[in-house]
Formats: structure tokens, C-alpha cells, sequence
């Protein structure tokens, strides 16, 4: 058995895997719109509440979410020093010559919680909602635009078909590198040119692979009658309950109260 | 889409090649010719397994049958339905279901059951239906306790499984395999061939096995050889593993050529050895008669 990949679609019973896929779509929307548009602290505080506890309720193990991405912690911290660091205000202490103001913590704090809730929102519904539930919420949640002739069908299907080869990929993408070292390719080099050469070699390998999956997927998708129409069966297939239209209240409540008290 | 009713259809079941030419055009607009002026009757409930080597037109073929390619001259007909018509094309895809030889580029979905179900989906099916068909193909194949894996978790055997399924939900008259045991370990191989004797006898789906392994396809009801675009040979598989030419470099199955080796050295077995039982017979009765 391989490793799960981070954000791939874990299989489960919990509420949060039952609910609709627009209304963990449209939640999601909402979360994210809120704590873009307004920075204040209620709605950042109460939004990370909110988040954890759908966290809690997926019953996803909390450490494969937050461990997994080594680079996206890189981020979170260079993001809440540079906003220690370069915020004017009042110093609260300095370190050489870089000053660290009050004003700076705060706008940190603030920001990295607002990546960390942008962060947990994609991955938890990417998490609990399996893709092809995913692409029938998007279907049915953007299908008026089908009336701009925009391809609402194909694009869904587009989604799904990306999210399924992302752990194909990755792994691919694992074998061209050790094929790649076995023949001596310098991937630790110090020269910061001859890695970026190197990573060209693993890079257009994979391309050139992805583009020979993507010739042999569409034929098999046609062999099975793929043409490109809406799937009646899957959106029809969504049902939203009482439990959705709870899930959207407790949102909607707590995104406008944190707004307002803000 | 076409609605046809099986007993229409009778006198027109089977899958008719006649005549067929397939020429490819390279990036020089060289002519290649895949295919050479082939004729072939496939009947409805047969077991047939193609075999040649690479680059003998037997993916060409394959393609052919559920007008993923069209013939550049002559017919290809599915229950009478000639490929080249536009309309009934979906119609032919559905009946004649397709599992390809990498097993990784032709799933969709990242949930088994979603995968399965993916073709009746497309067919626009209701619900009710379609659950009822995914029910089935999963038993089938026997993946019941995998419904809700994740097809990268699962071993190669076990995602062509899925493959199969995926095509046997469609519920197809016939059902081509292109390869399906090449990037295979023996178990995976061994269950896959399985799966497709009893698909053939207890659920009458017709089977056309492409392979360059003659192992595979010993327990095939008939088998087609190709050479370089034309058919080559085409019999049962004892027949067909008689031949002595050299035009056809594949070699037999090794039970039958330790039958030929030990009929050389004078021992005789006098009845048609393909498989592992019947050499057990014929060396038991040699034993007897010997003592």
C-alpha cells in the first residue's frame, strides 16, 4: 500500500464526507471571500474556530493536514516575519537593526492565520470530497453559466480528471528522479544553474509522459462513451439535506457576526 | 441514442471485418499499412485470442472493432452496424467494451466505484441503474471490499480488474483486451485470464484477447495469428501451435513444446496437449503402458 498523498481524497463516513459537495463548495467560497475582504480579529478567530471543527468532524487525522507540506510552513513564516518586520509602529523590541513593532505581530498573527484558513479550507474539501462528487457539485453549481456557453461539463470533468492523476504524477515524477540520479544526474549539486538543469531533466520527461496518459485516457473515455455532455446522473445524484442547510447557517452566522462585531 | 433489440439482430450478431485496410500516414506522409485487406467473422459468444508480434496490426485491429479507428477501405460491421456511421457509434462502443494494456492511463476517477460507473453515466442512465450495474460488475471481478480504495492504491491485477469491471458495466456483447497482462506479475496474469474464462462461459461475453504471450491465450476457443498486417493463421490453438513456420516467430506455450519435444524422442502422445491436465493425462497413460 503507498503512501497517501497530501490532499488527495480520503475515503470516510464523517458527517463531513456526507455533506453535499456545493455545500462544502459554497461554504468554502464564503470562508474564503469573508477572510480576504475583512481582516479584522473576530472574523479571523472565529473562522479558525469554524475550520477546526470541521476539521474535528471529518475525522481527518489532523497531523497528515498541518505536517504535510514542509514548504507551506516555509511560507506561513516568512510571511509573519516580514510583517514583524517592515509594519511601522510602535517598537515593541529590536533586534539589531530591525525593529519589530506591535502593529507588526498583529498584522502577522493575522495573516498567517489567514493562509493557514485558505489552506485548511482547499485541503479539507479536496480531503472529504471525492472528486467526481466534486465535479458534480461544480457542474450543477455553475450550470447557468452553460446558458453563456461557457463548457461547464467539460470543465468539471477537467477538474476531476487533474485531481485523479495528481498521485500518478507525483510518483512519476519520483522514478524519472531516480532514474535520473542512477545515471549520475547532480541534483545536489552547490551550482544553483546546474539543479535547475537537473530539474529540467526530470521536467520534460514528465511531460512528455503526461502528454502520452493524456492520448491513452481519451481514447479509454471514449471507448466508455465519454462525449463531453452533462452527466444527468451525477448532478441529479446530489442531494441536499437538513444537514447542509445547517452546515451553510453556522457558516453564514459566523462569517456575518465576526464582520459585524468586527 | 439507438435503441436495437437483441432478437433484431440474430442473423447479424458476431463482429464482421471485410476487406479491411488501415493505412497511417507518418510525418513524411510515408504511407504505412497497418492492416492488409483483412477478413474476419468473429461469433458472438467465442472466446478468440489474437496474437503477432509488434507492430503486426494488432492494436490497429483492436481499435478497429469499436470505431475508435475507421478503416481506410472496407467494412467493419457490430451486429450489422457498420462503424462508419456516425449515429450509431455509441451505441457500438457500449456493445463492445475495451481494456487497454496500461492500467494506470485508463482510469478516471480516483474512487473504484465512480470509475465503474463512469460508463453508464455516460450512457445516461438512471440511477437506480446504474448503482445496480456497479453492483454487479464489482462482483464480478470480486472487488466488493475495494469499492471505496483509491485506484493508485490498489496492485496492477487489481486496477485492470477495475478496467474490466468498468467496461463489463456498460454490459458489452463483447469485450477486447489489448494486452491486458503485459505490465502484470504471474498472480495478477494467472486471475486475469481466470476472470475471463468464466466472463466467457457463465456470462456469454464474448472475448478477444490481444497478446504476444501464446500463454495467454491456451485456453482461447480460436485463435487469429497476425504477420505484418495480414492474417497469418486462424484456428484452435492446437492447430495454430502445430505450425511449424518460421513467418510466425512466436513461440508456442511451453506445455506444447515439451509435447513436441517429448513425440521427437519417440515417446507417443497421441492426443492434442495444450494444456497442464491434459499432459498429466497423456503422461499417465504413456506411464501405464509402459509397465
Amino acid at each position: 500500500m503507498k503512501k497517501m498523498k497530501l490532499g488527495s481524497y480520503t475515503p470516510g463516513t464523517s458527517l463531513i464526507h456526507q455533506l453535499d459537495p456545493r455545500t462544502k463548495l459554497l461554504s468554502g467560497l464564503v470562508v474564503i471571500i469573508v477572510i480576504l475582504v475583512d481582516n479584522s480579529w473576530p472574523v479571523l478567530v472565529l473562522n479558525t474556530v469554524l475550520i477546526f471543527l470541521v476539521l474535528y468532524l471529518s475525522k481527518i487525522s489532523p497531523k497528515s493536514v498541518l505536517h504535510g507540506v514542509k514548504w507551506l510552513w516555509i511560507i506561513f513564516a516568512a510571511s509573519f516575519i516580514a510583517h514583524c518586520v517592515c509594519t511601522q509602529g510602535e517598537p515593541w523590541f529590536s533586534l539589531g537593526p530591525l525593529v519589530v513593532s506591535k502593529e507588526g505581530i498583529s498584522r502577522g498573527l493575522a495573516t498567517f492565520l489567514r493562509l493557514l484558513i485558505l489552506y485548511l479550507c482547499s485541503t479539507i474539501l479536496t480531503m472529504t470530497t471525492s472528486p467526481m462528487k466534486l465535479a458534480g457539485g461544480l457542474e450543477a453549481l455553475f450550470a447557468p453559466l452553460i446558458y453563456l456557453r461557457v463548457p461547464v461539463n467539460q470543465f468539471a470533468m477537467l477538474i476531476t480528471i487533474a485531481l485523479r492523476f495528481i498521485p500518478t504524477l507525483i510518483e512519476e515524477a519520483e522514478t524519472i528522479t531516480k532514474a535520473q540520479k542512477s545515471r549520475g544526474a547532480p541534483f545536489a549539486s552547490p551550482k544553483k544553474m546546474v539543479r535547475l538543469k537537473t530539474t529540467l531533466a526530470v521536467l520534460i520527461p514528465l511531460v512528455v509522459s503526461s502528454l502520452q496518459r493524456a492520448t491513452d485516457l481519451a481514447v479509454a473515455m471514449e471507448s466508455r462513451c465519454y462525449t463531453g455532455g452533462p452527466h444527468h446522473s451525477r448532478t441529479k445524484n446530489l442531494c441536499f439535506g437538513r444537514y447542509d442547510l445547517v452546515a451553510l447557517a453556522v457558516t453564514v452566522v459566523i462569517c456575518i457576526s465576526g464582520t459585524i462585531v468586527g | 441514442m439507438v435503441v436495437i433489440k437483441k432478437d433484431d439482430f440474430i442473423s447479424m450478431q458476431g463482429i464482421q471485418l471485410s476487406n479491411v485496410t488501415k493505412e497511417y500516414f507518418n510525418s513524411q506522409n510515408d504511407k504505412f499499412c497497418a492492416l492488409k485487406a483483412v477478413n474476419l467473422a468473429i461469433k458472438f459468444g467465442e472466446f478468440v485470442g489474437i496474437a503477432g508480434e509488434n507492430g503486426s496490426g494488432k492494436t490497429t485491429l483492436a481499435r478497429l472493432l469499436n470505431g475508435l479507428l475507421l478503416p481506410s477501405a472496407g467494412r467493419v460491421t457490430v451486429n450489422g452496424m457498420d462503424t462508419r456511421q456516425r449515429r450509431v457509434i455509441k451505441e457500438i462502443r457500449r456493445l463492445v467494451g475495451m481494456v487497454f494494456q496500461n492500467p494506470d492511463n485508463q482510469l478516471v476517477s480516483p474512487v473504484v466505484e465512480e470509475e465503474i460507473a463512469f460508463g453508464p453515466e455516460n450512457l445516461n442512465l438512471p440511477r437506480q441503474e446504474v448503482n445496480k450495474r456497479v453492483e454487479k460488475a464489482l462482483q464480478i471481478v470480486g472487488l466488493e471490499n475495494l469499492r471505496q480504495k483509491s485506484p493508485h492504491m490498489l496492485s496492477g491485477g487489481q486496477k485492470q480488474r477495475v478496467a474490466i469491471a468498468a467496461a463489463l458495466a456498460m454490459q458489452p456483447d463483447y469485450l477486447v483486451l489489448d494486452e491486458p497482462t503485459s505490465m502484470l506479475d504471474q498472480t495478477g496474469r494467472r486471475r486475469i485470464l481466470e476472470h475471463l474464462r468464466k466472463l466467457n462461459r457463465k456470462h456469454g461475453i464474448t472475448i478477444i484477447l490481444i497478446s504476444h504471450n501464446m500463454e495467454d491465450l491456451i485456453g482461447a476457443d480460436r485463435i487469429i495469428m497476425l504477420h505484418q498486417g495480414r492474417i497469418a493463421g486462424d484456428g484452435t490453438p492446437w492447430k495454430i501451435f502445430q505450425r511449424d513456420d518460421h513467418t510466425v516467430a512466436l513461440k508456442p506455450p511451453n506445455i506444447v513444446r515439451m509435447a513436441q519435444i517429448l513425440r521427437k524422442r519417440g515417446y507417443r502422445l497421441d492426443q492434442q496437449i495444450t494444456t497442464l491436465e491434459q499432459m498429466e493425462n497423456g503422461i499417465c497413460r504413456l506411464l501405464k503402458s509402459t509397465t
